[in-house]
């Protein structure tokens, strides 16, 4: 496999290529490319989680000079997820996107944003990460304006303008590493950083990157063009967008870059859980009342995320127990898995509720699960999952990050953890209530149920909330214990230069 | 496996089984659900003769410092309440055979939904870890939100109010085990006690007392009942909030407050039980009083009965208490008993609504004998059950004496009111005129009638042989967990009981007596029934019928004016906990919402200012 590791963005890039030439010659060729493309990643990641870590060199150019990939635990995690969530995305674009035109472009910035998302989580170059951000970046604001309509181009130009203001501030942050370092290599980083030590320059740099990548990873006060862009995609891409794009592209540089980079640190660590525990209920209170289905998914993504980034910023205070620190990077990595499974399930079952009936309006809906069973019992599995009821994955990631916040002494943290628990609750049973229960409004009488190619990704997703909610040791064991440990051995980190 | 697990398992793979039963198929799948659910009971039976067991394995453990035990242990107070759900749930299956049985709209599935709460409700009931525990009370919410949601009209918004405060609930009770937890260190039940002279006690406490009433159905989050009542079909409210979240509820409460915290007598958080007790005792009888729909009126007494059992428990005085669990078992059994009798008018009349109702005594002898038996049980007349516990938690306030006589009057006087409402409930469905549409209803079915029958026996038996339930059940179980000895324990209630033979027979002569008069009054034809004749009019006796809605509308209407506002207020939704935080919630999220008002500028001034204070945050803090 480790000879292998550059084709997770070399493939998907030559195949975004590829793609719109074949089409050309037949439209149908691109289902087919992007099913086989996504199906092979797929395939390649799970095969990644086996593998020890490593290191390997582009183009046998020596590590500080030359790019340098890194795979371990928390690499491969992201991997699957981007891989697995992609594959049922396609999977049910093939149906869903035929109300779209221009397939194969769709399909093409589908790739390109593959290959920028498994490009971040791969590589081991500060640069090379900004490179890799920036193409995932722009081929998501094509992907939010692809409906071409006033609403969808209005969302996708916020997104352009904030998310180039977030990719200015990162360029300028790696800049100044740069200019304080010398090098652009990240182990390499980490070992020069660590002798400088945490400067007002480094501060600065520090800022501009929880900024910039706080932005993609629509932490609060950066969130405001999620509740526009995520709603505005066609369902496949608000799933991958909110299941996938903001943790490769937000939440993983982040952990990846403070925790490897810049170290543990008592103001870091301050800052990012209480920007958590902010983006938590602001993101929870403002999903509350949403009339659009979409809408009110994509502000939960806010206070979700907020979870994860409450448990990152407990993993990264210094003076946290060890058995605290990685419970609580345990259960956010955890809740990040979880939140990929069930926020994709969910936009995908809006999608195919939109599918059928048309429309996203709350209150134009109603009674479904009787007319649309599969789809309304995986939708319904999904909201009870993020909700956080027993048995499903959702309970055990709240339960693990909120025992980590109460044993670390952040009472109030973990408090707010369990009252955000309950607001979610509120909007999700709301959510059911207008959707799935209730009368059937008299203009949806004859609606059938969604077509197979977007049933079969929905109830993959929710088998995964059930078996991941009751095997959870398998989980942890395999996927989260070796993800974890990566994060909290800095050391480590830096020895890949050597190793590379 | 192991026996503890058997009634935990069986039930969910079963429940599992019937899953996949297609709509027609809901007869063999009722079959299914009944086998199971008494095969369920005689293994309970079985246990309870058992006595003791236990049964232990740590499912997963994080890092040394968070541990999972699937703990189960059996000891004499689960076992019973333990073989009572299982009684219920195979007299609760037996009664939706019935009641289903020529509905095409029902799928299988509901005997999934009852299976699976039985299951969860039975490791609920023998769970030694408060984590498990906990797991469980969720299902169960899960649970009953789902049936719920397989009701009829307005189900949607009465599912959605059960999940919202039931949910407010169970976040309360894992925020209360997470202290636990973190303070004294270990969720295993039976070796924790707490102290509640410390605040995190005091706090721990209040937020499992919060999950305990939730579920229960005591005020103020109560609301969840009455709203669920009217759309959920009568077999569900028979079986969860009328008899299973019942024993569940007030049997974490006696586990919490005796076991955990053993609260002492006199305390404040016992004071504060009590008035929560007898404030669910006095207002929701109140409103009950004035309903006009059977479903929602015996919600309302499921509400009101509550109180009793709090009190009693509250109260933390072993008579009392053996009195409040006494009463959580005759109240599962009568109130069961009456929703199945209000199944039987729904299904067979097509209406539960007190105006529409009458006159059908003549029609349903059988489900007019077995709801008069269980609403002078529920009354409190003697020598039915409810009389008999109640009179047990009068004795044990008595006992106490000084203000605890403000507590026993309220309980006295709320009882009256559940006599005088029940005698309503009695008057507009059986007695009275009939309307002539109703004519041709027809009695229950067979297997609708057995178990109310059965269960109007039992309020009979354990009525006249009250010691025999007692001894059996409540003493041993409440004398282990109060630290008061076995024979202590029996002098004490002894004192709480009544002679119910010798009176009984009184009555029955009594009433003897009486029919003996009225069909000696029969035979000599003394009323006639004529029409009216009005001004020279005759009426329609149709036009004459006096439905019994209208009996205390002095409650609501003569009393002074500021009383029949809030009165009305009340009824109306706006002292509903739920009602009064959902608009207080609103407001703070309109005001979050007018800041996001899609202006580009705006949400870019954002992310400057953030990134200024972020900067200087880090740039001068270091």
């Amino acid at each position: 496999m480790q000879t292998y590791y550059p084709l997770f963005t070399a493939i998907p890039l030559a195949a975004a290529f590829l793609n719109l030439l074949l089409s050309k010659i037949s439209m149908k060729v691109s289902d087919y490319i992007a099913f086989l493309v996504t199906g092979i990643l797929s395939v390649m990641a799970v095969r990644m989680l086996f593998e020890a870590p490593f290191t390997y060199a582009v183009g046998n150019w020596r590590a500080p000079f030359g790019i340098m990939l890194v795979s371990d635990g928390l690499s491969s995690l992201m991997l699957v997820v981007i891989c697995v969530i992609s594959l049922l995305s396609v999977i049910f674009s093939t149906k869903y996107m035929t109300m779209y035109t221009a397939k194969p472009k769709y399909y093409s910035l589908f790739l390109l944003m593959i290959a920028g998302m498994n490009g971040v989580v791969i590589t081991g170059d500060m640069f090379n990460l900004y490179v890799f951000l920036e193409i995932a970046s722009i081929a998501s604001y094509a992907l939010v304006g692809f409906g071409t309509g006033k609403k969808e181009l209005e969302a996708s130009f916020k997104y352009l303008v904030l998310g180039g203001v977030a990719s200015a501030a990162v360029l300028f942050g790696i800049a100044f590493l740069y200019a304080i370092t010398g090098t652009l290599n990240m182990p390499d980083l980490a070992q020069q950083l660590e002798v400088i030590g945490m400067t007002k320059t480094v501060g600065f740099v520090v800022a501009l990157f929880i900024m910039g990548f706080g932005l993609k990873a629509s932490i609060v006060p950066f969130h405001a063009w999620l509740p526009d862009a995520h709603p505005s995609a066609p369902a496949p891409i608000s799933a991958m967008l909110s299941g996938v794009l903001i943790k490769a592209l937000g939440v993983y540089t982040i952990m990846r870059i403070m925790f490897n980079i810049f170290g543990k640190n008592e103001l870091i660590s301050a800052i990012i859980m209480f920007l958590g525990a902010l983006s938590m209920v602001i993101g929870g209170l403002l999903a509350i009342g949403q009339k659009d289905f979409k809408r009110m998914l994509a502000y939960s993504s806010i206070s979700q995320m907020g979870y994860v980034l409450v448990a990152i910023g407990l993993a990264l205070k210094p003076g946290a127990e060890l058995v605290v620190a990685s419970l609580a990077l345990i259960g956010g990595l955890f809740h990040l898995v979880n939140h990929a499974v069930f926020k994709s399930l969910l936009f995908l079952s809006s999608g195919a509720v939109e599918y059928r009936t048309g429309t996203r309006d709350l209150e134009k809906l109603g009674g479904l699960m009787k007319k649309m069973p599969v789809t309304g019992s995986a939708c319904a599995i999904g909201s009870l999952s993020i909700a956080g009821i027993p048995p499903f994955n959702g309970f055990w990631s709240k339960l693990i990050i909120i025992l980590a916040l109460f044993r670390g002494g952040y009472w109030i943290y973990g408090s707010v953890g369990v009252v955000v628990g309950f607001i979610t609750l509120i909007y999700f049973v709301m959510l059911q209530k207008e959707v799935l229960f209730g009368k059937l409004p008299d203009s949806l009488s004859n609606i059938r149920e969604a077509p197979f190619a977007m049933v079969m990704p929905l109830v993959v997703l929710a088998a995964l909330c059930l078996a991941m909610g009751i095997g959870y040791m398998a989980v942890e064991g395999h996927l989260l214990d070796p993800a974890a440990n990566a994060l909290l051995d800095k050391v480590a980190y830096m020895n890949y230069l050597v190793g590379g | 496996m192991h026996e503890l697990l058997y009634v935990i398992v069986m039930p969910a793979v079963m429940g599992a089984v019937t899953l996949f039963f297609p709509k027609k198929a809901r007869l063999p799948a009722g079959i299914i659900a009944l086998i199971s659910s008494v095969w369920m009971f005689i293994k309970t039976v079985k246990l309870f003769g058992l006595g003791e067991s236990e049964y232990f394995r740590t499912v997963f453990t994080m890092g040394d410092v968070f541990q999972f035990d699937f703990a189960l242990r059996l000891y004499g107070f689960n076992s019973f309440v333990l073989l009572f759900i299982a009684m219920f749930g195979a007299l609760i299956i037996l009664y939706s055979i019935g009641y289903w049985f020529k509905d095409r709209e029902t799928p299988g599935i509901y005997y999934t939904y009852i299976l699976w709460t039985l299951s969860a409700a039975a490791c609920a009931v023998l769970s030694d870890n408060l984590l498990l525990l906990l797991i469980c009370w969720e299902v169960l919410t899960l649970l009953l939100y789902l049936l719920v949601n397989m009701g009829g009209e307005g189900h949607e918004t009465a599912a959605q109010k059960c999940f919202t405060i039931l949910g407010f609930s169970d976040a309360a009770m894992f925020l209360g085990v997470i202290i636990i937890w973190l303070v004294y260190g270990t969720l295993s039940i039976s070796s924790l006690s707490i102290s509640t002279g410390t605040t995190t006690g005091v706090i721990a406490f209040l937020l499992l007392f919060t999950g305990a009433i939730a579920k229960a159905g005591a005020m103020p989050l109560h609301s969840w009942v009455p709203a669920m009542a009217k759309p959920t079909p009568a077999p569900t409210m028979a079986f969860l909030p009328a008899s299973l979240d019942k024993l569940l509820g007030i049997y974490l409460l006696a586990r919490i407050s005796l076991d955990i915290f053993s609260i002492r007598t006199g305390s404040g958080l016992s004071l504060m039980m009590m008035i929560v007790g007898a404030g669910t005792v006095l207002f929701a009888v109140l409103v009950a009083l004035v309903q006009h729909d059977l479903k929602k009126l015996l919600s309302f007494h499921a509400v009101s009965q509550v109180g009793y059992m709090v009190l009693g428990v509250g109260s933390g005085i072993p008579v009392a208490i053996v009195g409040g669990l006494f009463h959580m078992l005759n109240h599962a059994i009568y109130k069961c008993g009456l929703f199945l009798s209000a199944g039987v008018i729904e299904k067979r009349v097509g209406t539960t609504d007190l105006e529409e109702l009458g006159g059908l005594a003549k029609l349903m002898p059988i489900t007019f004998l077995t709801t008069i038996v269980v609403a002078m049980s529920i009354s409190g007349v003697p020598p039915f059950n409810g009389f008999v516990s109640k009179w047990l938690v009068y004795q044990g306030l008595l006992q106490a004496g000084g203000y605890y006589v403000i507590f026993l009057i309220v309980a006295i006087f709320g009882s009256a009111l559940t006599l005088a409402s029940f005698v309503k409930v009695l008057h507009s469905v059986f007695l009275g005129r009939r309307q002539e549409k109703f004519d041709g209803v027809r009695e229950a079915g067979f297997a609708m009638q057995v178990p109310m029958i059965f269960l109007a026996i039992l309020c009979i038996i354990f009525g006249i042989y009250a010691r025999l339930p007692l001894e059996k059940f409540i003493t041993p179980s409440v004398a282990g967990s109060t630290g008061v000895s076995m024979q202590e324990m029996a002098v004490r209630t002894a004192s709480g009981y009544w002679n119910p033979v010798a009176a009984t027979v009184l009555m029955a002569v009594g009433l003897i007596v009486g029919l003996i008069i009225y069909a000696f009054g029969r035979t000599r034809r003394v009323r006639i029934d004529e029409n009216v004749w009005i001004g020279g009019n005759i009426l329609d006796n149709e036009e004459m019928r006096i439905p019994g809605t209208h009996f205390y509308k002095t409650v609501t209407d003569d009393l002074n004016p500021a009383w029949t506002a809030l009165f009305k207020d009340g009824q109306e939704g706006a002292m509903d906990v739920y009602n009064i935080w959902g608009r207080i919630g609103f407001s703070v999220v309109q005001v979050l919402r007018s800041l996001h008002n899609g202006i580009l500028s705006t949400y870019l001034s954002w992310v400057i200012i953030g990134l200024g204070a972020l900067t200087f945050v880090l740039m001068f803090a270091l």
